[in-house]
């Protein structure tokens, strides 16, 4: 999978496999239609010439009627394949660019997917966003615009240039001497421009951002009252991007009066220069028609340099941000020689003296534990509030490696496992519940999208969420907002749940998942979880005792050591941390 | 209520739009009308001197090189480069002023756009993905600018050009102008038959992008989910799909924009050729002097150059509508929960809350709370307990007049809620929720979301309090710790704390709690409780808790179910009821023992 990181163009070439004929035609569909565009006008000078400004005029009227209407057909045909043309190479070019954007987007989205925790906490939601918006935009334009109109621009450029040599290298030399001075001005813009598109697109990631957040955080921003210090906060990234623009714009409008210039010189200097050559008879009055019929052929690109550079400079910097995400490769993948379990697990989890500290973190989180829960066990994990529970589950899924140690699942160092095959037998409900705007069926179905309705209703059943889930007007088909909104925290826990148990997962792990939940539905869910019609490893995090107590195996974890373990008995009986707890629970004077 | 809207939908648009709706987007324009007519008035000198080059040309064509006069040949390119100079001035200078108000105008409609977004109810965040908002605020302002700028004012230089070609043309030949004039109906026609396919052509553009961009965000968010349930495959084929209807979409409206231009170049020639046909032909020779076919022919070509341009940006516009549309159907979005009229500041709140037969639904058809009344004197402390879904957030939600009742009134201190201004109202209250939502940025300015001019001090005290201190130091850089995104360096328990700060600085005269401490382990549950009752004392406050120990205590304790208050009492009381409370209590106590 991993690829080598490739130049921008190489880059852009390689994502237009498959179209690159159709592209090149394209392209050179565009230079046919400019020399066209060149051609053309030779027939209405005929026309002109012929019938209506030449001495037999009136004459050839009457005696060439043929020939003036077949001239006048040749002009309308002309430009109606002209326009074809023109259409043609427009609509293969979007096709491509189309295409190309489409496997650029895809392949990101793809390799988001695939990312390990560490590139979620480097890169924020709105910035990569807008890598796969706004970036990837100024990505499809280069290819949709930015390629042709510099062909267009060369071509249009050098098929006059070699005209104009051909019929008088002096004067076209005089023309082209001013050519060096553009390329000097836009040498000078590129650099100038460069660091302001980049500047541009972080300014542009960042709006994003902030926005994105905004608009996820709303409630809390209507608890607090906090509108209008929100919207300061907004104005400045909004005034930021605004002037990071206009900067760029300004730029570009320093260097345009001289280019701008330079290119107008052109007919000056033929008005000049080729008039000398006139008087001198160095060149005849119908040369320098020619000359100066086509000049516009050489002024205009040279105009449009300036633009396409300031393009290119777009795309340029938008590119460096796609490639970025584009080229990244996740730390944890699938090692090349890793086991193939395509069956179902036992559901055996080992931890043999694991330690584990987040690479951006400052204090290791696990010290050295280790336990193991045979398959169909039950285990609790107890703890202070950031004590490491979560950490330690997230290192069953692997999604963190563990600094020290292994964890083993079935025997295997999760390590030598296929992440997929791994995942696939674990279902975990997490602490944040995350539910998609979605109906509930969906969110239920997540995982396994096959699952049958009377399924989904049965793991409803199983999570205590099947009588809440019936009451509503649409039942199972009412979709729930983002992030489950429109649900209370209980609602949205117990979906989560039942969410991790229609994968019919070998090992479940539950990370806090009830805590939400009235007591009465907790009881229901704790008496479904033992009931399961699939064999099913536990691994429970709770803060309640009632959820802890019939567990096989009870863990106190504090600071990231396990101090205690053992059944709920045991524990009470050892009077220690967990006894303190249960005491705490049944309130002060033990009823 | 509408269906809330996903990926799969696209949203329906309930307002038409057309180009008559321009005018509104007037608004934004008419603050930089002066700079936008100055503009304007350059872009016409800067015309009208680039229109003597040509004559300055012909001049030394005819006179200078024939008289073999190198003086005056130098003297007319002088004045030539003269003349460009003027509009290359002119030119820039236009620019600069259009780029600051392009630029103005992007940066007000997207500040008025995200100013109005605030106000917005919960319920529009609920009923759409995120990703669709904020495609509007930040991609869909961002085409409109140009539109609004330079479009408009190339539109009128145009016109204007175009008016006069029509006059000239006119005053040399009636009837081959009519000739020209002919075309015009043709290209009407061309221009109709486009606009109706390409309109909803770039709707469809607009609809599937946004579709993609809620899809987009939910799965970077929920990244992780993807990566627990192995369903990296299938959204990655969502995706695709998603991303294809965008490009077919997209081609599909290129398909209609890409012919305009060639449509209008070949009118142009027919144009053209009638003039020779008519001009030499049918209307005769002789009747017709070839100067004029001549000065016609080329005006004729004139004529077309405006109406190519015009075309270019008939296209433009047509293409942004349909993001001009969303953002003002974003801007009409009814703002619900709004100050009234008359609103009157909130005065200091003492704490009495009042509910007087109020009746609420979040859906018209679907009663969640149902005719209730009762009332809390100021400094009680009322816990609210009873089975999820019962609707007690709903009944602290409408505390802090976040929804309107349906029926009867909230009342604090007596005051009608409704009749003040929601910042007076809810600046003084303190909410904690159930969704601890953490801002990215230093674990400090989280804190300090509560009360922006905080000292360092109070944080600390504050943190302090809520037993969130011990924590925050034993990170590397303490309070000036980054917590990424959503706080995904801390931990579930970890952030209620920091909110649990956040809530106290903001030293609220009404207290919600709404499972403020649900994941918050029972041991610093219980040291936080000493903090939580000093900061009880003396406010009114309001506690959803499962756990009924922590909860014991409270003044009062509310049963809520099927939209009303089943019991309500001290704990003492409702346990000598040995009602719904004494039940659920008893079953808690049971499974522990």
């Amino acid at each position: 999978m991993k690829k080598k990181q490739k130049s921008k163009m190489g880059w852009l070439w390689e994502n237009m496999k498959g179209y690159r004929v159709l592209y090149v035609t394209a392209i050179l569909g565009t230079v046919v239609y400019n020399v066209m565009q060149l051609t053309v006008p030779f027939v209405t000078q005929n026309l002109i010439d012929l019938f209506l400004t030449g001495d037999e005029a009136a004459a050839n009227l009457i005696n060439r009627r043929t020939l003036f209407y077949q001239l006048i057909a040749a002009m309308v045909l002309l430009t109606l394949l002209r326009t074809l043309i023109v259409y043609l190479t427009c609509m293969g070019v979007e096709h491509v660019s189309q295409k190309a954007l489409y496997r650029i987007r895809t392949y990101l989205f793809d390799k988001i997917e695939r990312q390990d925790m560490k590139f979620y906490s480097t890169f924020r939601t709105g910035d990569l966003m807008t890598r796969l918006t706004g970036d990837l935009d100024a990505v499809r334009h280069m290819i949709a615009w930015v390629l042709r109109t510099i062909t267009e621009s060369l071509a249009l450029m050098g098929a006059t240039a070699v005209y104009f040599f051909y019929m008088d290298w002096r004067l076209a030399l005089c023309l082209f001497a001013i050519s060096p001075f553009i390329f000097l001005i836009i040498i000078h813009f590129k650099n100038k421009v460069a660091p302001r598109h980049k500047a541009l697109r972080e300014k542009l990631a960042q709006m994003n951002t902030a926005a994105q957040e905004n608009i996820s955080g709303n409630r809390v921003v209507k608890a607090f009252a906090r509108e209008d210090h929100e919207i300061e906060r907004f104005d400045q990234c909004n005034t930021e991007y605004s002037q990071t623009n206009r900067r760029t714009a300004m730029t570009w409008l320093t260097y345009y009066p001289y280019v701008e210039s330079f290119a107008n010189l052109m007919p000056v200097v033929l008005l000049a220069v080729g008039g000398i050559f006139i008087i001198n008879s160095q060149i005849t009055m119908g040369e320098y028609v020619a000359f100066s019929g086509l000049i516009w052929a050489i002024a205009n690109p040279m105009r449009q340099l300036g633009n396409i550079m300031n393009e290119f400079q777009r795309f340029s910097a938008a590119a460096d941000k796609v490639m970025e995400i584009y080229y990244s490769e996740p730390e944890i993948v699938d090692k090349p020689d890793a086991v193939d379990r395509p069956e179902r697990f036992e559901g055996k989890v080992e931890f043999k003296n694991v330690s584990f500290q987040y690479a951006d973190g400052n204090l290791p989180v696990l010290h050295n534990v280790s336990f193991s829960v045979q398959p169909g066990e039950t285990v609790a994990i107890m703890g202070e509030t950031g004590c490491g529970k979560t950490s330690l589950i997230q290192l069953i899924p692997r999604f963190y490696e563990p600094t020290e140690g292994e964890v083993l699942v079935d025997g295997i160092n999760v390590h030598d496992m296929k992440l997929t095959q791994l995942r696939k037998n674990i279902g975990l409900a997490t602490q944040d519940v995350l539910l998609y705007s979605d109906t509930i069926d969906g969110n239920i179905a997540y995982g396994d999208t096959h699952i049958k309705p009377e399924e989904v209703v049965k793991f409803a059943r199983y999570s205590a969420a099947s009588d809440f889930i019936a009451r509503m007007p649409e039942g199972y088909d009412t979709i729930v907002g983002e992030r489950g909104v429109g649900l209370s925290g209980g609602q949205k826990q117990r979906i989560s749940l039942a969410r991790a148990l229609a994968v019919k997962p070998a090992i479940l792990i539950l990370d806090d998942t009830t805590s939400a939940v009235d007591m009465e539905t907790e009881k229901q869910i704790q008496h479904s979880l033992k009931e399961l019609d699939f064999p099913c490893t536990k691994i429970i995090i709770a803060q309640r005792i009632s959820t802890t107590k019939s567990a096989d195996k009870i863990l106190v974890l504090q600071d990231g050591h396990i101090t205690e373990s053992g059944t709920h008995e045991e524990l009470v009986a050892k009077k220690g941390y967990y006894y303190s707890l249960v005491k705490l629970q049944t309130g002060d004077g033990e009823e | 209520m509408a269906r809330r809207n996903t990926y799969r939908e696209d949203e329906v648009l309930e307002t038409p739009f057309d180009f008559h709706h321009l005018l509104r987007a007037s608004v934004y324009i008419k603050k930089y009308l002066n700079k936008m007519i100055l503009a304007f008035a350059l872009s016409a000198v800067g015309g009208i001197t680039a229109l003597f080059g040509p004559m300055l040309t012909q001049h030394a064509l005819d006179k200078a090189i024939p008289d073999k006069d190198t003086r005056m040949l130098f003297m007319l390119v002088g004045l030539l480069i003269f003349t460009f100079l003027i509009s290359v001035i002119f030119t820039t200078i236009r620019s600069r002023i259009m780029v600051n108000v392009s630029q103005s105008i992007i940066y007000d409609i997207r500040k008025d756009l995200f100013a109005h977004l605030q106000k917005l109810p919960f319920q529009y965040y609920d009923d759409r993905p995120h990703g669709k908002i904020l495609i509007r605020v930040v991609n869909y302002v961002n085409s409109v600018s140009d539109m609004l700028s330079n479009g408009l004012i190339n539109v009128v230089l145009e016109i204007l050009n175009l008016i006069f070609i029509v006059i000239f043309m006119f005053c040399v030949d009636v009837k081959l102008s009519l000739v020209v004039l002919a075309g015009v109906p043709v290209l009407m026609a061309f221009l109709f038959w486009i606009k109706k396919r390409q309109r909803r052509a770039w709707q469809q553009v607009s609809n599937k992008n946004s579709n993609l961009n809620a899809y987009l965000q939910e799965n970077i968010v929920g990244a992780k989910i993807t990566q627990i349930f192995a369903r990296e495959k299938e959204n990655s084929e969502t995706f695709a799909l998603l991303s294809d209807r965008c490009r077919g979409a997209w081609m599909q409206a290129v398909k209609y924009s890409n012919l305009v231009w060639p449509g209008i170049d070949n009118i142009s020639v027919w144009v053209r050729a009638a003039i020779f046909i008519f001009g030499l032909i049918v209307f005769g020779q002789g009747n017709t002097s070839l100067g004029v076919i001549f000065a016609i022919s080329s005006y004729a070509s004139r004529f077309w150059q405006p109406i190519m341009n015009l075309g270019n940006i008939f296209n433009n516009f047509i293409n942004n509508i349909a993001y001009l549309e969303r953002i003002f159907e974003t801007l009409d979005e009814p703002v619900i929960v709004d100050d009234a009229e008359d609103a009157v500041e909130m005065p200091l709140i003492k704490g009495e809350v009042t509910f007087e037969h109020v009746t609420f639904g979040y859906e018209a058809e679907k009663t969640v709370l149902k005719d209730l009344s009762f009332t809390v004197k100021p400094g009680e402390s009322v816990a609210l307990v009873g089975p999820t879904g019962a609707g007690k957030s709903t009944i602290v939600n409408l505390i802090s007049r976040f929804y309107n009742v349906n029926g009867g009134r909230v009342l604090i201190d007596g005051q009608d809620i409704s009749k003040v201004t929601l910042h007076s109202l809810r600046s003084q209250m303190g909410i904690m929720l159930q969704d601890s939502f953490i801002f990215s940025g230093t674990i400090e300015d989280n804190i300090r979301y509560g009360k922006l001019d905080a000292s360092l001090d109070e944080i600390v005290k504050a943190s302090e309090t809520v037993c969130a201190d011990e924590f925050v130091r034993k990170f590397r850089d303490g309070y000036q710790t980054e917590v990424k995104e959503r706080g995904s360096l801390l931990s579930q328990g970890q952030k209620q704390l920091i909110s649990f700060a956040r809530t106290l600085l903001s030293d609220p005269s009404i207290l919600v709690l709404d499972e403020a401490t649900s994941s918050i382990d029972v041991q610093t549950e219980r040291a936080l409780q000493q903090g939580l009752n000093a900061m009880l004392q003396g406010r009114t406050s309001f506690i959803i808790a499962h756990r009924l120990s922590t909860i014991k205590n409270c003044d009062k304790i509310m049963y809520v179910d099927q939209g009303g208050i089943m019991e309500c009492g001290t704990h003492d009381e409702l346990m000598a009821k040995k009602g719904y409370y004494y039940h659920l209590y008893t079953a808690q106590m049971e499974d522990i023992a």
